[in-house]
């Protein structure tokens, strides 16, 4: 897990999924972000700016926090 | 396997980063007749090496302030003289026209107590560097899609076509729907990056990589199956970055005067360098650095104490709001505060990168390569230390000439061989007959990277990289795919390790020590001018790549 994702606040916009340049993010089937290809994150946090509730933030790959 | 129905356009851009994004913007602007296709691994508005932001333009000849001639100069020196000038040259003329055209979409370059650019230096010699501050990607992608351009995000380009020679389209995958959709085009542009995941970082996490790890020698790979030569492959990169985060600050912290220190508070550039200190070329700031380490007088730190605090605030608002918002959070962490911390740097794993150093694609003055109808811009084109403006700048160039020239659009159906050699492909992946993970594979090749092909270098030790690879080239083509991600992953793994191969393959030609740590050899530690003043060039031959020099 190299982010947390605040489901009780997120309302499943996906903007999250559509920009994350790693294509680390997928829809679940209750509609909400979830990391599908966590081993292709770069923390650059794109998700973290983009998500207009400010429900998610980085909390690193273990091997790097 | 479904093939969707063929993508006819007059200008097909492989990667919409910045280098692809500036090109369709221009080449629309000039020829709004000209349709123009985008195939992008992620989405435009926040992909490439520059999608979360950047808080300078690097390599600006401002007027009144720097020549074109002097920052040809600087580069020169930056490279060791090994590099055909003309690129820099092109990059060096448009660079302030860049600017202006960034400024114009909206992007900010504060400025100085005297109303002019804020302009630092960063080079060996001479000042480029321009503070910027605004959401680069986001401005740049807005006008791509107004200039009427057409995105086609969360696609993969897998192959290149040629018909008769010459460029005639490309065969991407959706990574949605994992369908291949094929694209014939008379004009293409590779603008796709890199090649980051070649070494492996010391954190051992496979993406925790200085350059961005989405770009991994693709666009290599592809101009060299088609014909194009690839030059600078042992320029071997590292840098100096912050520890475990691997993440941006060099050139900010540089051009604010924040300096290296060992772990005695020394201020070791002084032995090595005392003139050009911290600017000295990049392989030789790493070579002192390792030096330092390997003498026992480690850790090695950025110190910033002794700068004014408004300084402190301008590096803390470059890194932390224009480029990665996600170092704010990690320094604190780590408990980290710039005014009162140094911050650790280590070497980062060894990258090859055409915008950063001189991996890259060989290509002319408008980024045409020797494959007519093929263009290179951005970081998989050798454009020394061009950075962002470079890949804008040989962007430009290429859709200029596609402009002027009106090809006609090759036919669809000459695309039926390659489509079912691609579908072989994509079954080999899907059946998996190596059994073992991607990730499993690309650790074990750039393991071996970090033993073998990075400096310090050695005949031995490279032909030893290259006999333990040889079975992997063939492995490669059996990793296990079950679904688009793990395709694109397979590929990428793939040109990784090509590039790896390419890199050890010319460390291996040239016979002598050049660029600092970057090309150290063991076994032929001096530079010889007489014989190696050349840059390699590396084109596909029947029976493997073929080197040659070239004289500059």
């Amino acid at each position: 897990m190299n982010l947390s994702i605040d489901k009780d606040c997120c309302t499943g916009c996906g903007k999250c999924v559509e920009l994350c340049p790693g294509h680390v993010l997928a829809m679940d089937e209750r509609g909400l972000p979830i990391e599908r290809y966590p081993d292709s994150c770069w923390y650059c946090g794109v998700c973290q700016v983009e998500c207009p509730e400010g429900c998610i933030s980085v909390i690193f790959p273990y091997l790097i926090r | 396997m479904e093939t969707t129905k063929t993508v006819a356009c007059d200008f097909l851009i492989v990667g919409g980063g910045a280098a692809g994004c500036m090109a369709a913007i221009r080449a629309r602007e000039l020829n709004p007749d000209i349709e123009v296709a985008i195939v992008e691994k992620a989405e435009i508005s926040r992909s490439g090496a520059a999608g979360r932001g950047m808080d300078a333009l690097n390599n600006v000849v401002v007027p009144g302030v720097g020549t074109v001639d002097e920052y040809v100069e600087a580069v020169s020196l930056m490279v060791d003289g090994i590099f055909e000038p003309t690129t820099s040259r092109v990059i060096g003329e448009r660079s302030f026209g860049i600017l202006k055209h960034l400024e114009t979409l909206g992007l900010h370059f504060p400025r100085g107590a005297d109303g002019n650019y804020i302009v630092n230096p960063f080079h060996p010699k001479g000042r480029f560097l321009v503070e910027m501050r605004g959401d680069l990607k986001k401005i740049v992608a807005e006008r791509t899609v107004r200039s009427g351009a057409r995105p086609f995000n969360r696609h993969v380009a897998l192959d290149l076509v040629r018909e008769k020679g010459r460029i005639a389209g490309v065969l991407a995958m959706d990574l949605v729907s994992g369908q291949i959709r094929p694209f014939i085009a008379p004009a293409v542009l590779l603008a796709a990056g890199g090649a980051a995941r070649i070494g492996l970082p010391n954190t051992g996490y496979l993406h925790g990589t200085f350059d961005c790890p989405w770009c991994n020698g693709e666009a290599y790979r592809l101009g060299y199956e088609a014909g194009a030569r690839l030059t600078g492959f042992e320029y071997t990169g590292t840098s100096s970055m912050t520890r475990d985060f691997n993440g941006p600050g060099l050139s900010t912290f540089i051009r604010h005067n924040a300096y290296l220190i060992n772990g005695l508070g020394e201020r070791f550039m002084e032995r090595y360098d005392p003139v050009r200190m911290e600017r000295a070329p990049a392989g030789l700031r790493m070579k002192a650095m390792r030096e330092e380490i390997n003498a026992g007088r480690g850790p090695v730190a950025f110190s910033f104490s002794h700068l004014p605090q408004e300084t402190i605030r301008m590096i803390e608002d470059g890194i932390f709001e224009a480029e990665r918002p996600t170092m704010r959070d990690y320094f604190r962490n780590k408990g980290i505060d710039l005014s009162r911390h140094p911050v650790e740097v280590v070497a980062s794993e060894v990258y090859l990168c055409g915008g950063h150093g001189l991996a890259g694609l060989v290509a002319d003055a408008w980024a045409e390569t020797d494959v007519p109808g093929l263009f290179a811009a951005g970081d998989c084109l050798s454009n020394p230390y061009g950075f962002l403006v470079g890949a804008m700048a040989m962007g430009e160039a290429a859709a200029e000439r596609v402009a002027g020239r009106h090809a006609p659009r090759p036919a669809a159906h000459d695309l039926d061989d390659r489509l079912a050699v691609l579908r072989s492909r994509l079954q080999r992946h899907r059946k998996g007959a190596l059994g073992v993970p991607v990730r499993d594979f690309e650790y074990k090749f750039r393991r071996l990277v970090n033993e073998y092909v990075a400096p310090p270098k050695s005949e031995r030790k490279l032909r030893r990289f290259l006999h333990e690879t040889e079975a992997m080239v063939k492995d490669g083509q059996d990793l296990p795919a079950a679904d688009p991600h793990d395709v694109m992953k397979a590929f990428e793994a793939n040109a990784g390790l090509f590039c790896a191969r390419m890199a050890a393959e010319a460390s291996l030609f040239r016979e002598e020590s050049r660029f600092g740590l970057y090309h150290q050899r063991v076994d032929y530690p001096e530079k010889d001018d007489l014989r190696w003043k050349t840059r390699i060039l590396i084109s596909a031959g029947p029976d493997g790549p073929i080197l040659e020099k070239e004289k500059i």
